[in-house]
């Protein structure tokens, strides 16, 4: 007789409600996760996989993060809630190193105390009390197993976007932990970078760890998972293997965003960077160059060597009409976003000029240069900085209050963002944020519209949201640039492609 | 070689207290010297010298105002408005103690620029020092450039939407109201989130805790720190014994 291994993990989740709520934000959740297998929790954005994701982690705990009616099975020990005060407690240390969790910002995981990655991966070591020696071979195999080991003597503050998340999840296994959560692991990486990642995951799924991706994409690596859970508004829609939920078309209904076949939507012009549409020039990029310039030096005698001052663009020319939406491709750490801060001001060429509408920007204020160029940046968070969502689209549209009334209404109505002026913006899920953050540029009716990687977290509605925005700004006669690794919706949406590979230019 | 972190804070805290004992015109300005030639070769000087005067330029106005208008036991008179007279004994002894506390502020400061912060957390944590206070002491490291990053992170949204900023530093310092809500308010936000990752990865947690960071000492050094703490200890003593000393 064959028997069923126990589970790493077990979830009874009858309801979860936050903290001065009535409605419950996870409602009717069952999970089994068993060692070796590999689950995705699918669900569009506001679906509750964040909640449940680091509900399982131990980073919302009972009592403390709400009240929770259901049980937790872990390593064969079985706890219940009952939503009331005599409820066990869950100490999150000893919880942490049964389950790992990756936030959906691994910059969040670290603990920014430590120097070195090195350190950094031994952190959650130090604390159990682990000696040395055995620290030191932890710290080694898990740099092997994440790809860090040429990096273990880097400041953690220095590591890109990808080495970040590779970070963060050596620090979530260094302690062999028999679960794993990732949240939107694969957001923002490029094709090699998930590839990395789906190989890591392949990795620890064979050495016995079961592995949890929360995800709003169905991406194609999650298609070889054991188990898809579709989650919509904090309750399960639908479970099974993935090719049941494709065949059910739960997806769709859920909002999770399919990955779409390549497709060509539109012919490409040549490699020339011309406008593919005949109007008024609206943006014009003269030989652009740029080098970040070195570490200042600390001391006034001894100075500290700085990392290495390479161009990070080279000799970009580059027109733009009005009424013409441009994509600009390449891998991560390209330069693409070090090109849009040119853009707008942000950043000034060390070499070269860049023209609006025939004006030269060149030692203008970014904030001068906004009213014609509209930056939406990578990251959500690093645009949003007021209380509500009303004062946030509000911010910089001067003294008249009716004309910026009328600003911030139609901005938000344009995102379908209206029903939430006077919400919290880091309250909002993630798609939510992003949507915000566009509202917060098409406020000021800009001209030229800058978004960089505007599709990452966005999910099935949000898509369709961004979509509708681009093509109605552009039809107003309006130009956009928009930077984004994922190939297939730049085919969907642009007029023209280019791709940015270290720093220059060339036609797809 | 690196010293170890105990080593130099070791020295920085004896050769205050036996400055301020000898109480030496000739002992004072060597140290001075010494600690701002150090400070120099080590890099520290840009960081250390504003630090240095942020604390002594009012303390030696003040003692100059103090001693060298109302110095009861002064007799050469230089100048006199009523009650307050400046005496050429007044001065002097002004200057003397204004000399003597520079030493020590300038030495103890170099000792704390210079340690290197995350060895002296790992010698802490193994002797069993609060991880708590650890932590805060290893932010000192961390805290400052995450809050300029975070600044400069609102400031570039806020510029992106139309603020305009002055270039330079009074601009700067100018846009700060806009931005110093939207700080503190990111930064509290952030300190939940982090406490959350730090309490799932054991922080705080009973039980010993143990550190990667391996801090080389050698026999010399622990030797070296004995010895200063007895010469501090001495030179209290000497002070003590003979409380004119210098003076």
């Amino acid at each position: 007789m064959v028997q069923t291994p126990p589970p790493a993990l077990a979830a009874g989740i009858e309801k979860f409600v936050f903290p001065g709520e009535t409605e419950p934000v996870l409602a009717g959740i069952s999970l089994t996760l068993v060692p070796g297998s590999l689950t995705a929790v699918l669900g569009g954005s506001g679906s509750g996989k964040s909640t449940l994701g680091r509900l399982l982690a131990g980073w919302l705990l009972p009592g403390d993060g709400g009240t929770l009616t259901g049980f937790f099975e872990l390593a064969g020990t079985t706890v219940r809630f009952t939503g009331t005060a005599a409820d066990p407690q869950i100490d999150p240390g000893r919880w942490g190193r049964q389950v790992g969790f990756v936030p959906q910002d691994p910059a969040g995981a670290l603990s920014t105390v430590r120097v070195t990655v090195a350190e950094e991966l031994a952190f959650g070591l130090e604390n159990a009390g682990v000696d040395r020696a055995s620290m030191a071979g932890a710290v080694r195999d898990t740099a092997a197993l994440t790809g860090l080991a040429h990096l273990l003597d880097r400041d953690p503050a220095t590591l890109s976007g990808g080495q970040l998340r590779r970070l963060a999840i050596g620090c979530a296994v260094i302690q062999r932990p028999a679960v794993l959560v990732m949240d939107e692991p694969f957001a923002s990486l490029d094709t090699d970078g998930a590839e990395v990642l789906a190989a890591l995951v392949r990795n620890l799924a064979q050495d016995g760890t079961a592995v949890v991706i929360m995800s709003q994409r169905a991406e194609p690596f999650l298609h070889t998972a054991d188990t898809w859970l579709v989650l919509t508004g904090g309750t399960v829609a639908a479970t099974g293997t993935p090719a049941e939920i494709v065949a059910a078309g739960a997806l769709e209904m859920a909002g999770v965003i399919r990955p779409r076949p390549l497709t060509v939507a539109r012919p490409r012009a040549g490699v020339d960077y011309q406008s593919a549409v005949n109007g008024p020039t609206a943006l014009e990029l003269r030989d652009v160059s740029f080098t970040y310039r070195r570490t200042r030096r600390r001391g006034w005698f001894k100075s500290q060597p700085g990392p290495p001052a390479d161009p990070v663009l080279h000799g970009l020319s580059l027109t733009l009409d009005a009424g013409e939406i441009l994509a600009v491709t390449g891998p991560n750490a390209s330069g693409k976003s070090t090109l849009l801060r040119h853009l707008n001001g942000l950043l000034q060429p060390t070499a070269g000029s860049v023209l609006v509408q025939g004006r030269n920007i060149g030692g203008h204020p970014a904030g001068q240069v906004s009213r014609d160029v509209g930056l939406l940046f990578q990251q959500p968070r690093d645009q949003l900085f007021e209380r509500t969502v009303e004062r946030e689209v509000r911010f910089g549209l001067g003294r008249d209050g009716l004309a910026a009334d009328q600003a911030v209404q139609r901005a938000l109505a344009a995102v379908g963002l209206d029903h939430l002026a006077g919400r919290h913006p880091a309250e909002l899920p993630a798609s939510q944020q992003r949507l915000l953050a566009l509202a917060t540029v098409l406020a000021r009716r800009p001209s030229v519209l800058a978004l960089d990687e505007p599709t990452v977290s966005l999910d099935g509605p949000g898509l369709d949201r961004l979509d509708r925005v681009v093509r109605s700004t552009t039809a107003d006669g309006n130009a956009v640039v928009l930077v984004t690794h994922d190939l297939d919706y730049a085919r969907s949406i642009a007029h023209r492609l280019v791709c940015l590979e270290a720093g220059r230019l060339r036609g797809i | 070689m690196r010293l170890h972190p105990l080593t130099s804070l070791a020295a920085a805290g004896s050769t205050a207290v036996i400055t301020t004992a000898a109480a030496s015109w000739p002992v004072s300005l060597t140290v001075i010297a010494a600690a701002v030639g150090l400070s120099f070769a080590q890099g520290a000087a840009r960081r250390m010298l504003p630090a240095a005067a942020v604390i002594l330029v009012p303390l030696v106005l003040s003692l100059l105002a103090l001693h060298g208008l109302f110095f009861p036991e002064g007799t050469t008179v230089l100048a006199q408005w009523g009650p307050a007279r400046v005496t050429a004994q007044g001065l002097q002894f002004a200057l003397e103690r204004a000399a003597q506390l520079s030493a020590a502020v300038l030495v103890l400061l170099l000792g704390s620029f210079t340690v290197s912060v995350p060895d002296l957390v790992a010698v802490l944590s193994t002797r069993g020092v609060n991880a708590r206070f650890a932590f805060v002491l290893a932010s000192t490291l961390t805290l400052l450039p995450a809050i300029s990053s975070r600044l400069e992170r609102i400031r570039q949204a806020q510029e992106a939407r139309g603020l305009v900023i002055r270039p330079g530093i009074p601009g700067r310092v100018a846009a700060f109201r806009w931005q110093a809500v939207p700080l503190l308010l990111s930064l509290v936000e952030e300190a939940g989130t982090r406490a959350a990752a730090l309490q799932a990865r054991g922080f705080g947690s009973a039980g010993p805790i143990t550190s990667y960071r391996q801090v080389l000492d050698s026999p010399v050094q622990r030797w070296a720190r004995v010895v200063l703490l007895l010469a501090a200890l001495a030179a209290i003593v000497f002070r003590l014994w003979q409380p004119t000393a210098g003076a």
